[in-house]
């Protein structure tokens, strides 16, 4: 008797016990779970969407205005078949200045915030300017260049230009390298000072080998990042009509080319403004090919 | 290393023939951009000079020259006076150019269409709403419009061309001048607003009963539909460059000061209503007298050599008279440290 009712009491009450109801519950998941799933891959969908119909956009106008001479001759007069030499050649010296500039004080910076001051009250404020600087709009920085350099010297120049970028360079910096540094486990760090080794030893020798892949993956990114700036060089660098290479003076640059190009009314500028446009893109996607590069190189 | 060998003489070339041609640097009008670099181009053979203009709107242009970061500013609207006169800046015109009214309706061609002041200024009133208004009609017998709404559209960004349309429509439309006057933005009081000349070229093509005003070259070049104007005189008028010249000779010259002259309605059985002149602002004391002098040798050079090019890239001469006129002014304004004139 004890036993009969024993099975009976011990059945688990619920409805997951009753096959039929439990089956409408699998069915009425997979069913929530199939709606959900579609929901995701229509988002998906619109998303890429816009970006290939861009894209695509960009490589069909953009391929019609390519041609040699858009390497050979620098910007002229509209029905003048004129080129964009001057504004890559100033696009790469201003980029690259602006990055030589920006990267070793971001560089130090984020060391000092991940080895030294790392909840100090100093580094966190440090941090906390940093992240403000980060996200700040990029003209801002290009009328604070302009009030630093540009109105007291009395005219544009493309060294303006190279320091505005350096200071959205630095924020992205100080933050990669920060978290790079961090990441590295204090076992390590333990081992190095078990070592007898000095403080600054550890770090040069030891945080910065380890770290390297994830810093150079910044520094690439913040390249990437102000070769298509063209607000802080707007009111820096100006841009050129001309053939320039000389840092006092104004220097042409693709992104502020483009911006003038882009709304005239004659053909051949428009035309040249799209084929800037999809040389910033292929440039930029390169950096960004070489710095999944590095880092999966280094993982 | 063959490419690094490349770049690198590619680059002195560069510095050694930069450092032969003295260039010249200004900023400013949107407008002007093509033809100051048509001029600069055939320029810099002729004179050695080299220009090096960007077009940073004609509120950048102002600032920049009171600044004095470039060498010299350009505007669109005149400078207001008191500014002028504060920074110690010299005006004067460089060349003219043209708004127009474009328009899209469907079956109806360039010129076929023909409005006067009030009407264009009553469309943006929101006054006219369609295209088969009986007012409209009235002028247009002989073509058939559509039932269809007027979208008008206008520049969203500050802009000479604005400042110069809405110049028109003040003129020709007291309840415009009182409601809503002339500035490079203005508060519109119906429409669209788009970014730029090829903003409203392109809103105006993709909207059938669109309705808009852009500088000519942007009509010509991309053919645009535009309306014929009823003048001053009372004839109407479609964009020419005969009919643009006519509204600058009519023009009373010797009368405006700083040389802001009036091209809007002017007189005159064939002007074209909607003309401006475009400025360019030199300093009064320059610091560097020989760079203010190279702007003056280049714009000098542009009035004896340069009226083709404009011509050739749908801008108007100025009249002969009006550039002795200038010559004039620059010796009699532009002073160096030593007092003595810069040119």
């Amino acid at each position: 008797m004890s036993a009969t009712t024993l099975s009976a009491a011990g059945a688990i009450p619920g409805p997951a016990k009753d096959l039929r109801v439990s089956e409408a519950l699998g069915r009425s998941r997979h069913r929530r779970n199939m709606i959900v799933k579609a929901l995701c891959f229509a988002a998906t969908a619109i998303g890429l969407l816009f970006l290939a119909s861009i894209l695509a956009t960009l490589v069909w106008r953009g391929m019609a205005g390519l041609s040699l001479t858009v390497f050979t001759t620098s910007t002229l007069p509209p029905g003048s078949n004129g080129g964009l030499l001057n504004a890559i050649v100033g696009s790469l010296i201003q980029t690259l200045i602006g990055a030589a500039i920006g990267t070793p004080i971001g560089l130090m910076v984020g060391t000092y915030l991940a080895e030294y001051a790392r909840d100090s009250a100093l580094g966190n404020s440090v941090r906390f300017v940093s992240d403000v600087l980060l996200s700040a709009p990029s003209i801002l920085i290009g009328l604070f260049v302009y009030q630093l350099v540009v109105n007291p010297f009395n005219g544009f120049s493309a060294i303006a230009g190279c320091l505005a970028l350096a200071v959205i360079v630095i924020p992205i910096v100080v933050r990669t390298t920060e978290d790079m540094l961090r990441l590295i486990p204090a076992t390590l760090r333990e081992a190095v000072i078990g070592l007898g080794a000095p403080k600054w030893k550890m770090i040069t020798l030891v945080c910065y080998r380890a770290a390297r892949e994830g810093i150079m993956t910044g520094v690439l990114l913040a390249i990437a990042r102000v070769a298509g700036e063209t607000a802080p060089l707007l009111f820096t660098s100006l841009g050129n009509l001309n053939w320039s290479t000389d840092l006092t003076k104004p220097m042409a640059s693709l992104p502020v080319t483009i911006y003038q190009y882009a709304g005239s009314a004659f053909q051949d500028w428009i035309d040249l403004a799209w084929a800037g446009a999809l040389l910033i893109t292929l440039g930029v996607l390169a950096i960004n090919i070489i710095a999944r590069l590095v880092l999966r190189r280094g993982v | 290393m063959n490419f690094a060998t490349t770049a690198l003489a590619v680059t002195l070339a560069g510095l050694t023939w930069s450092a032969q041609a003295q260039q010249i640097t200004g900023a400013g009008a949107t407008f002007p951009a093509p033809i100051y670099a048509k001029w600069g181009e055939a320029a810099k053979a002729a004179t050695g000079l080299e220009l090096n203009y960007q077009a940073i709107g004609s509120g950048g242009g102002q600032t920049q020259i009171v600044n004095r970061t470039v060498d010299f500013g350009a505007s669109d609207a005149p400078m207001a006076v008191d500014r002028m006169e504060k920074a110690n800046l010299h005006q004067f015109p460089s060349v003219m150019g043209a708004v127009v009214v474009i328009v899209n309706i469907p079956g109806v061609t360039t010129n076929q269409l023909k409005l006067d002041g009030t009407m264009v200024a009553d469309i943006y009133h929101g006054k006219i709403t369609k295209w088969n208004d009986p007012r409209i009609q009235e002028m247009n017998k002989g073509i058939t419009l559509p039932n269809r709404a007027i979208a008008p559209v206008y520049r969203a960004d500050g802009s000479g061309t604005t400042y110069v349309f809405a110049s028109y429509l003040s003129a020709v439309d007291p309840t415009w001048k009182a409601k809503v006057g002339a500035a490079t933005s203005v508060k519109w009081p119906t429409g669209q607003g788009a970014r730029g000349n090829d903003g409203v070229a392109a809103t105006v093509q993709n909207t059938p009963g669109g309705f808009g005003y852009v500088e000519f070259a942007y009509a010509k070049q991309n053919n645009l539909a535009t309306a014929a104007i009823r003048n001053k005189a009372g004839s109407f008028v479609v964009p020419s460059m005969e009919t643009f010249s006519a509204a600058a000779s009519n023009a009373d010259w010797a009368n405006a000061k700083h040389f802001a002259v009036d091209l809007i309605d002017q007189a005159g059985e064939k002007s074209w209503p909607i003309v401006s002149a475009t400025f360019i602002l030199l300093p009064k004391d320059p610091k560097d007298p020989a760079r203010s002098a190279n702007v003056m040798k280049f714009i000098d050079w542009a009035y004896n050599s340069g009226d083709a090019l404009a011509t050739g890239l749908d801008y108007v001469p100025l009249p002969a008279a009006v550039k002795t006129a200038v010559r004039g002014s620059w010796t009699a304004e532009i002073k160096g440290p030593d007092g003595k004139p810069v040119r």
